[in-house]
């Protein structure tokens, strides 16, 4: 080892990891993280269950939000509002991407993608692929023509973000083994929010039932009388409004830098996440979700505590679960057989 | 009076020219069956008249409105309530919510689920079943109620005695018996005997064309030309 300072041996790491204190730190940072993975996720899920859609540019969508999000908190100076007008405002920001990126789905899917239902999936795959490098290109010509980034292409958002961000967020709270941040705590709540409103969607409501209904065989439900057309352009409206959505809470945290590959950084978690949970299963991209975060989180903890000493073990185990997941359970935690294909 | 209209419909599976130029008639209150062998096109002109696999060339008149060019949810929406073969249940819905999304509005929805209920008593008992669960006869009972709530004004009915025990085949003859003295019924059926039982009027189709019809009235299961039709 190069580094004298870092060697641990297998003891001092079991003793660290099954340490309540670290043990605890873990498990609130991965239902963290497994929140934002869901945030990022559930849209991609919703629009390729139903539609058989695999939108590539649901990361830049992601992005724009992201994007939005920042040059928002920082105009309206949200870091000096108070927590109350701070969490407010990001509220309300939040509910703008919404809708706002739902419009744009609403365009793209209307106005391009719909053509290309008829045709072999490889058209669709080519016009999202094209879509989201168009949006990134778009993206970073605007943040360099505005000279967000000072020159640099990829701008690190870090700085600002601790203005934009009530203290109270970024502020350690302890409760008994537990200790979180108030924005870990915001992370959480709003994934449960995801999972509690598109669970709802899905399964209280007579909209969701069509999907449902479309996502097991499309052609039956439209001999029922459902508007699949109608349809697809709401849950396109809807996934691509969750994307905008996560950008909101990626921009909040850290972690993520808000730059032009945030839209590739988020994109290719969430395909995993999409697959290992099953195509076209929510909950198993819930499941999943957790899963990805809790590895994340793990794999973050063992680098700053020392137990490793290289990044992206994280991403290795990510994507080390897709291989053994496409290997062991090509279907996924919940798929079902035939799901996804077009037979 | 004439209900549903087919004058030369020609349909494509591709290249492959199945339908050549059907002329069929339903009225309002009767029954007709589609006869013929495997794969000469009985369930290509269903589709057709769902507008699932749109006519190249032809005319489909229901209620004497045009059906070719319209959209397949268009076509329900006017009335005409598909029992596809193999039933095609939503396997991971309930049988409950299988039901829901065949009544046209929400406001119908307990009044379309106290029909199915007391047409198939059994429904009621697995409501809250996985469709998928359902055994044959009971997927069966589904597919025909999803059509019968669905308030519509003709019934396309697909192979539905395919795969079931005898026992079974009667019962679902006898709830199509009862459903037809509401709703006419366009029927695919192999069972030569059940066809002629439940239909009124009968066309044989063999190569993408009609090539005979007639009144079941008289004809039995027994008959020489018939049998000469369908044998393989």
């Amino acid at each position: 080892m190069i580094d004298p300072a870092a060697p641990l041996v297998i003891g001092d790491i079991v003793d660290l990891l099954t340490s309540p204190g670290e043990m605890s730190r873990i498990v609130v940072e991965g239902l963290a993280k497994g929140s934002l993975y869901l945030m990022i996720s559930a849209g991609l899920t919703l629009i390729f269950g139903l539609m058989d859609v695999i939108n590539f540019a649901h990361g830049a969508f992601t992005m724009y939000g992201a994007y939005i999000a920042g040059a928002a908190l920082l105009g309206l100076g949200v870091g000096s509002m108070g927590f109350l007008g701070a969490m407010g405002s990001i509220f309300v920001v939040m509910l703008l991407v919404f809708l706002l990126l739902a419009a744009v789905g609403v365009i793209f899917e209307v106005a391009l993608i719909r053509k290309l239902y008829e045709y072999p999936p490889i058209f669709m795959i080519l016009l999202t692929f094209g879509l989201a490098i168009t949006l990134e290109e778009l993206m970073r010509m605007i943040v360099e023509f505005r000279e967000i980034n000072n020159g640099q292409w990829q701008i690190d958002w870090a700085t600002p973000r601790i203005e934009s961000v009530p203290s109270e967020l970024a502020s350690v709270n302890e409760l008994g083994f537990f200790s979180f941040t108030g924005l870990q705590l915001i992370q959480i709540a709003f994934g449960v929010l995801t999972f509690v409103g598109i669970w709802a969607f899905l399964n209280k409501t007579r909209y969701g039932l069509f999907v449902r209904a479309g996502v097991e065989d499309e052609e039956m439900a439209k001999a029922l009388g459902i508007n699949i057309n109608r349809t697809f352009t709401a849950v396109f409206a809807v996934g691509s409004g969750l994307a905008g959505i996560a950008g909101v809470m990626l921009a909040l945290d850290p972690l993520w830098a808000v730059n032009v590959p945030l839209a590739l950084a988020v994109l290719l978690p969430a395909f995993v996440i999409v697959i290992v949970g099953g195509l076209g299963s929510f909950k198993g991209t819930a499941v999943a979700s957790l899963l990805v975060g809790m590895i994340d989180a793990l794999g973050t903890w063992a680098f700053q505590t020392g137990v490793i000493t290289f990044t992206d073990l994280d991403q290795l185990m990510i994507f080390g679960i897709l291989v053994v997941m496409l290997i062991l359970r090509p279907r996924g935690l919940f798929g079902v057989e035939g799901q996804g294909d077009h037979g | 009076m004439t209900l549903l209209e087919l004058e030369g419909v020609h349909t494509y599976y591709g290249e492959s020219h199945i339908l050549q130029g059907v002329d069929l008639e339903v009225g309002d209150d009767e029954v007709v069956a589609l006869l013929g062998r495997n794969g000469v096109g009985k369930t290509t002109t269903l589709r057709s008249i769902l507008q699932l696999t749109p006519p190249a060339e032809g005319s489909i008149r229901f209620k004497g409105e045009e059906l070719v060019g319209k959209d397949t949810y268009e076509v329900a929406e006017a009335g005409i309530g598909w029992i596809p073969e193999e039933r095609r249940m939503f396997n991971r819905l309930s049988v409950e919510e299988n039901l829901r999304a065949a009544v046209p509005t929400a406001a119908g929805v307990a009044e379309g689920l106290e029909l199915a209920y007391d047409t198939f008593p059994i429904l009621e008992e697995r409501a809250g079943q996985r469709a998928g669960d359902l055994s044959g006869g009971q997927q069966q009972m589904l597919a025909i109620a999803r059509g019968l709530v669905g308030q519509n004004e003709l019934l396309l009915v697909d192979e539905p005695s395919e795969g079931l025990a005898p026992k079974i085949v009667t019962d679902v003859g006898e709830a199509l018996l009862s459903a037809s003295a509401s709703v006419p019924i366009l029927l695919i059926e192999q069972k030569l005997g059940l066809a002629l039982d439940l239909a009124d009027r009968y066309y044989v189709m063999d190569h993408g064309e009609i090539i005979d019809r007639g009144e079941t009235a008289g004809v039995t299961a027994d008959d020489e030309q018939l049998r000469r039709y369908l044998s393989a």
